[in-house]
């Protein structure tokens, strides 16, 4: 079955910069899209071992008698065709459940109408919780509509990025654009990259499609995001932290998405990679 | 570093996997003592509230605190934790039997929070089903806490449920009863022993902190077989008064939600309204176990015609408070209207034959609460043991049994779902763990479709087509439209059985003119098991799949019987059947 994207439609115009950006991936990647109108404030995702509930602010249900037009005519500008989500499954009345069977869902960085938040790049904890029960990335656009020319990869080293690596090799092949892997150097690891990559299989890939390869060996990762192209889509992966390690030492994924304007597709612990 | 890490994992630890029983009754033990520590807490809180609170109660605007008590339940809810209103037990069954036993975190103390404001302050409604969503809650977080399988969560949950009921009602026999019977429902060793143990280790906390006492001592009864015989009109009597409860609930339910109102305008409304009503019959308020004594114990004073009224103003304040948006369950209101029940008919017996010598009102109340829970939660069992428990006699077992049962079948007969159910299922088939909708809800459909069968296009001759499927094996072929790729219809060996022998026609046939147009199909957001009825009413051995006009495979029967039978095996072979 063809692969799909869901999208969780706001009729405001933050939303449909987001639903411009989910068309544009969509149409890169070949997807299909499915995009959901939400009727209530909240709603369910039922995963493998976890259970996310999404509690979305009111802007989610802001007109809802021009949502459908004004989603289908944006879709339709796109040239795609999408399939309109109505959940079946109630756990309760007023509180849908909607299926998890997507191979991506868009999601913005935070679920909040306040453009100070998705300025700063502020990730919400639900956004967090999604990405990690999800088997599928996440993808966060960027607030306002941008196409991106390239593909950056944000690789540390470890099996998490090694499934960004993966996936983002997997988008430069489908929509034929280079591919960049950015690298901070940690001193402990400083000469394992190169071994992870083999580890993973990934070296033969890697030697073919990347374009290059940056690795800072000086300064803070955010000092150094600088380098990373405005036009790149932002392929990065997150661990499950612990809530007081985010508190003590911060997330780096918090701390890339506050300093990128860029879009971004989130690869969290449970992501298996889709050949 | 590494074995530092690992701790984070406890799922993985040797230790939860060495026996994966044993694992399932240490896990259930202390699934059942938090839920027991989570009853005991509601208990304790429910009490002080109520103490705090009966300065107030003579007051002639204390009709206004249910009020506030149950707006205050819906805004927590609402808010704070982001949750509807419920009953709790509906929830329970509905992810144990769509989701696996998945439950969110919060789940296992809102309910807890809001049924108090709800109860605390006057509301009609039990705090039974709080602590069933709150222990179930546990015992699911608990489950994905160790990385526990499918049907090892679903068990905890069921330990949390059991626990709960069973302390407190301090009735471990019951817990057990009520989470088999409602929860589970399914009596399989996997599930009866750690659920037995959560009840143990749930009724020893409440013992432990609140004493060994039981909710409503009994005086011996005498039974003979006249009460026995009357029975069979008090089964009849609380079946009526069961269909009346459920049918009341779930009518201000579905009126108030037509109201455009708030929803927290909503429940304090009800709860006004429930006060209004407490003005003059003070027994409807609360949960209604003082009454329920007197009543248990020959101690009401009031006549029939208080009894039979106090019996209709109970079943509307708890339809008001429930309907409305109050946070509560219908245990406790169920044994108030049973009692009430049974009362009013023991008193109209004796109106109508004085003469005869009837044995204790009391009695006829406590078979009245069984009567009710059995007909209101089509549990017979649970129903019966309850009563047992919480009354500490076996004397009333023979006329509970008779009128449990009778209540549940006369019940079934008008409302074939239970009150619980009746709600889910206007939600959607029930799919319960190890039943055909259950096993075939397991299987994806990506799995079982047929991608790669032959696909024909309308101009296709029947010569080409010939060709084209000599070496297949099925019987049917999808037909496209050559240009847009459109799904067309279906061609069968059938349909080109007439044109077989007459090979002049197979150059200037094409397939469009013999093809099906407009056969059965599936669409892959289809149950299974919706599919598989389709399929059966059709008699059709495969049926295409179709999306947005595009053919996407062929799903054969003899495919999903096949994947059935391994899910049944994999799933014998877990539970070591």
């Amino acid at each position: 079955m063809q692969r799909r994207l869901l999208h969780i439609f706001r009729n405001t115009p933050f939303g449909r910069e987001t639903l411009l950006q989910s068309v544009y991936f969509c149409k890169k990647v070949k997807l299909e899209l499915a995009i959901y109108i939400p009727k209530f404030a909240k709603f369910l995702m039922y995963f493998e071992n976890d259970v996310v509930q999404v509690d979305l602010n009111r802007s989610y249900l802001t007109s809802p008698d021009t949502a459908l037009m004004n989603a289908s005519s944006i879709v339709e500008q796109g040239g795609l065709e999408a399939e309109f989500l109505e959940p079946k499954d109630f756990p309760a009345s007023s509180l849908p459940a909607l299926p998890t069977n997507f191979d991506y869902m868009a999601c913005p960085r935070s679920i909040s109408d306040r453009s100070s938040k998705i300025g700063f790049g502020h990730i919400g904890p639900k956004v967090r919780r999604l990405v990690n029960a999800a088997r599928f990335p996440v993808l966060m656009p960027s607030s306002a509509y941008k196409e991106w020319h390239s593909v950056a990869v944000f690789f540390g080293g470890s099996a998490k990025t090694a499934n960004a690596l993966r996936l983002g090799l997997n988008i430069s092949a489908a929509c034929n654009m280079p591919l960049d892997i950015f690298t901070q150097v940690a001193n402990d690891f400083r000469d394992t990259y190169g071994e992870a990559i083999k580890d993973s299989g990934l070296d033969g890939e890697v030697k073919s499609s990347v374009r290059e390869w940056h690795t800072f060996e000086m300064g803070k990762l955010s000092d150094n995001l600088y380098e990373v192209p405005h036009d790149a889509l932002v392929v990065l992966g997150t661990y499950g932290q612990s809530p007081v390690k985010q508190i003590f030492l911060g997330s780096k994924l918090e701390r890339i998405c506050a300093a990128l304007p860029n879009n971004f597709l989130v690869v969290g612990p449970k992501y298996l990679a889709r050949t | 570093m590494d074995s530092l890490r690992r701790w984070r994992y406890p799922g993985a630890w040797k230790l939860f996997r060495l026996d994966d029983r044993l694992l399932l009754i240490v896990v259930g033990m202390v699934v059942g003592m938090c839920s027991g520590l989570a009853s005991v807490a509601l208990n304790r809180s429910l009490a002080a509230m109520l103490e705090w609170l009966r300065p107030f109660r003579h007051i002639w605007w204390a009709f206004v605190l249910p009020g506030i008590g149950a707006a205050l339940s819906s805004l927590f809810l609402d808010k704070i934790m982001n949750e509807g209103a419920g009953h709790g037990v509906p929830e329970v069954i509905y992810s144990v039997s769509r989701h696996r036993g998945l439950l969110r975190f919060r789940t296992s103390f809102s309910r807890l929070i809001s049924s108090c404001l709800t109860i605390g302050s006057g509301g009609s409604a039990g705090p039974e089903a709080p602590v069933v969503i709150s222990g179930a809650a546990i015992g699911s977080s608990i489950a994905r806490f160790f990385s526990l399988s499918d049907s090892q969560r679903v068990a905890l949950v069921g330990c949390g449920a059991a626990g709960a009921i069973s302390a407190i009602f301090n009735a471990p026999i019951a817990g057990m009863v009520f989470s088999m019977e409602v929860i589970l429902t399914e009596w399989s060793a996997l599930n009866i022993i750690p659920v037995g143990i959560a009840s143990v280790a749930g009724t020893e906390i409440s013992r432990i902190l609140q004493g060994n006492q039981i909710p409503f001592v009994h005086r011996q009864f005498n039974l003979d077989l006249v009460d026995i015989t009357a029975c069979l009109g008090l089964a009849i009597v609380t079946a009526i008064a069961s269909i009346v409860f459920s049918r009341t609930v779930n009518y201000v339910h579905h009126l108030s939600n037509k109201v455009s109102l708030p929803a927290w305008v909503r429940a304090g409304a009800g709860g006004c309204a429930v006060g209004l009503m407490g003005l003059f019959l003070p027994v409807v308020l609360g949960e209604g176990y003082p009454p329920v004594r007197a009543a248990i114990e020959g101690m009401f004073e009031h006549g029939l015609l208080i009894a039979g009224v106090v019996t209709l103003a109970k079943i509307l304040a708890t339809g008001v408070t429930l309907g409305s948006g109050g946070s509560g369950g219908i245990f406790a209101p169920c044994l108030v209207v049973g009692s009430f029940a049974g009362l009013t008919y023991h008193r109209a017996l004796s109106l109508i034959w004085p003469q005869v010598a009837w044995t204790s009102e009391g009695c006829f109340a406590l078979v009245g609460m069984a009567g009710l829970m059995s007909g209101v939660l089509q549990a017979p069992l649970t129903g019966i043991f309850l009563i047992v428990e919480v009354t500490g006699g076996y004397e009333v077992i023979l006329p509970l049994i008779i009128v449990a049962a009778i209540s549940t079948t006369i019940c079934h007969y008008v409302e074939p779902a239970s009150f619980y159910l009746q709600e889910l299922l206007e939600r959607g088939p029930i799919r319960r763990p190890r039943t055909d909708a259950g096993i075939l809800a397991n299987l994806s459909l990506k799995d079982l479709v047929d991608k790669d069968c032959i696909r024909v296009t309308q101009s296709m001759l029947l010569r080409d087509f010939l060709g084209a499927i000599k070496e297949s094996p099925n019987n049917c072929y999808p037909v496209e439209d050559e240009e847009t790729g459109d799904f067309l219809g279906m061609i069968s060996l059938d349909d080109i059985k007439p044109y077989l022998l007459k090979s002049e026609m197979y150059d200037t046939v094409p397939i469009g003119q013999i093809m099906n147009i407009g056969p059965v199909v599936a669409s892959p957001d289809d149950d299974l098991s919706e599919i598989l009825d389709r399929m059966e009413a059709q008699y059709l051995s495969a049926i295409p799949l179709v999306a947005k006009g595009k053919f996407i495979g062929m799903l054969e029967k003899a495919t999903v019987l096949e994947h059935y039978r391994q899910e049944l095996i994999a799933q014998a072979r877990h539970l070591k059947i």
